[in-house]
């Protein structure tokens, strides 16, 4: 983690420096620690809070940088919640199985839409996202293999305390964060920031825009995989029409919008916006997501590039450091 | 001299509008080739063909005795092509140096170690040493047009397509301009410069070449082609 979190600007010493060093260790500690003194209520909006974080991070990699609209990240959400559902429920395997197996069978399904989507541009290649994701629905609706419509009810969820799921959340959380800083720190994190900027003029610098955004979109399937197992971990519940809906993309979306697409805050604030805000919605379940589409659009008009991009417009300042410094 | 770059009978028209018709030259191995033409007679479009952004409906591209119009944008970035765009296409949330290390990353296959170590220098050459941790967004008009210049240069091309890069720009800074492209020839490399201002094309280039009604009208030293009727021709009218 310290490669990840702590390399300060060169030249930066001192108090700052270790601020800088010291912050997210205490951040997690206190997160870690909400475990044994935060109430069940708490600790459940912190569970949501995580995932999302997770899952608008990952749509975040593809929208935010990479210029791939999907409106399919819910297949990975279905897929990663059935696997749970279909190792504990089924053949009674350990939960942590249905993790790994999660982010395996999310990249191997990535890989194999990847060849037909890949090939739509632009907006059809955000509707093709959406297609197969619907596709997904209703093919597991009729499966066998799958429960048909009627799915699963996942009884391991009932082994944990809330408490426990919160942990597991917040490594998916975490996890998240740090998959999202290495890839950004990293070569493939460069051509990112300059698809981002600008595509056409990243490929004559020499990006190769196929690549970069396929590998994208693996490691995004993997990591919104994973969150879906924790998701339906906690939710003990899970069913084709929800598991593939539209609303998880939805959702993904309107975090990365309201905080900010193309940074690495962003998301972190737009999951803790979102989750809040569909909370204090609970009791008008109807019009949640009217009310929370129209946020989205007013925030769109006054801040287009969401509340990260108000706080860059007056300060260079970044939470996660992803810049880069001449050594010298 | 050795020619480097061979460009045969090349055409390409968008629906009814014909704008290369039929261009011909040769480009000499450290040598600078001046284009001049009036607006919209299809330089840029010329030099998008070069680079891979458009396909020619006709004609040949051969660079270093290859065929590289099968090539993508990047095989030729890779291969040796650098270019700017008349209007500067930088990465704006990305710093000066952060722009330089795209380029010489993405265009050289260098690591990102190596091309550190090699970005401060080209920040130096283009005079851009100072503002290294700017936004591209927040840099002025003259500092955009020589990242443009910094950024291609990090890809260590062999030929260097500079479009416009001294446009809109006042007369001490097109003589900063003229300095840095002197100094990209003195490296080796080879130039096509597109201009409009007249003091570059003269002091700046070996030959300077006119297209207009999509032909290479005339091509020969600077003082020749400027004073030639056939650009009197083509910038007031027959
Ligand atoms: N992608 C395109 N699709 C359709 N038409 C195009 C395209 N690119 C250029 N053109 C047309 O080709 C013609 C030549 O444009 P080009 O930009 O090459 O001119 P230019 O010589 O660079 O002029 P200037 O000196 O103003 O930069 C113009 O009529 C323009 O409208
Ligand atoms: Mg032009």
């Amino acid at each position: 983690m310290n490669g990840i979190f702590s390399k300060g600007p060169a030249g930066m010493a001192g108090p700052a420096w270790h601020a800088r060093r010291i912050a997210p260790i205490a951040v997690l500690a206190v997160l870690v620690s909400l475990a044994f003194w935060g109430s069940d209520y708490l600790l459940s909006i912190m569970i949501l809070i995580m995932c999302y974080m997770a899952i608008g991070q990952m749509w975040n990699l593809l929208g935010g940088y990479a210029g791939l609209v999907s409106l399919g990240q819910q297949s990975f959400i279905g897929l990663g919640g059935y696997t749970l559902a279909k190792i504990t429920q089924v053949y009674h395997l350990p939960v942590i199985l249905a993790f790994v197996l999660a982010a395996v069978i999310s990249v191997l399904f990535a890989l194999l839409i990847s060849i037909p989507v890949f090939k739509m541009k632009g907006v059809y290649f955000t509707i093709g996202t959406w297609i197969v994701a619907e596709c997904l629905a209703l093919f597991f609706s009729t499966w066998s293999f799958s429960n048909y419509a009627q799915g699963y009810t996942i009884t391991a969820t009932y082994a944990f305390s809330t408490a426990q799921i919160y942990l597991v959340a917040l490594a998916v959380g975490v996890g998240a964060l740090i998959v999202v800083m290495a890839v950004l720190r990293s070569r493939l994190g460069l051509a990112l920031m300059a698809m981002r900027d600008n595509a056409a003029a990243s490929e004559v610098r020499g990006v190769e825009q196929y690549r970069t955004k396929l590998k994208c979109f693996l490691i995004s399937a993997a990591v919104t995989g994973i969150a879906g197992a924790a998701l339906y971990l906690n939710q003990a519940f899970i069913q084709p029409a929800n598991a593939f809906g539209i609303s998880w993309t939805v959702s993904m979306v309107f975090i990365a919008i309201i905080g900010g697409m193309g940074t690495v805050e962003g998301p972190i604030i737009g999951a803790v916006i979102f989750v809040l805000l569909r909370q204090a919605l609970y009791n008008f379940p109807g019009i949640s997501m009217m009310l929370l589409g129209l946020i989205a659009i007013a925030i769109i008009m006054i801040a287009p590039r969401g509340i990260m991009g108000i706080i860059r417009r007056k300060t260079q300042f970044e939470i996660f450091p992803v810049r880069r410094h001449p050594s010298a | 001299m050795n020619t480097i770059l061979e460009v045969r009978d090349l055409g390409i028209s968008f629906g009814s509008n014909q704008v290369l018709k039929s261009v011909s030259f040769d480009l000499y191995e450290n040598e600078i080739l001046g284009v001049i033409g009036p607006n919209g007679a299809g330089k840029t479009v010329m030099l998008n063909i070069l680079s891979g952004i458009l396909k020619p409906g006709k004609g040949s591209v051969s660079f270093m005795g290859r065929d590289i119009l099968p090539m993508s944008i990047v095989e030729r970035t890779r291969l040796g092509f650098g270019r700017t765009f008349q209007i500067p296409r930088s990465f704006e949330n990305m710093t000066a140096y952060e722009n330089g290390l795209i380029g010489s990353v993405y265009g050289t296959g260098a690591t990102e170690r190596a091309a550190s170590l090699k970005v401060p220098a080209i920040l130096e050459m283009i005079g851009l040493s100072d503002r290294k941790g700017v936004f591209a967004g927040k840099l002025g008009l003259i500092d955009r047009k020589r990242l443009e210049i910094g950024v291609a240069l990090a890809s260590n091309p062999k030929l260097l397509l500079l479009d416009e890069v001294a446009g809109g720009l006042t007369e001490s800074e097109v003589s900063d301009i003229l300095g840095i492209v002197r100094g990209i020839k003195e490296a080796g490399v080879s130039v096509i410069w597109i201009e409009h201002v007249l003091q570059t094309m003269l002091e700046g280039t070996d030959r300077v070449m006119l297209l207009a009604e999509g032909r290479d009208v005339v091509c020969g030293p600077p003082e020749a082609v400027m004073s030639s009727k056939e650009v009197e021709t083509a910038y007031l009218g027959a």
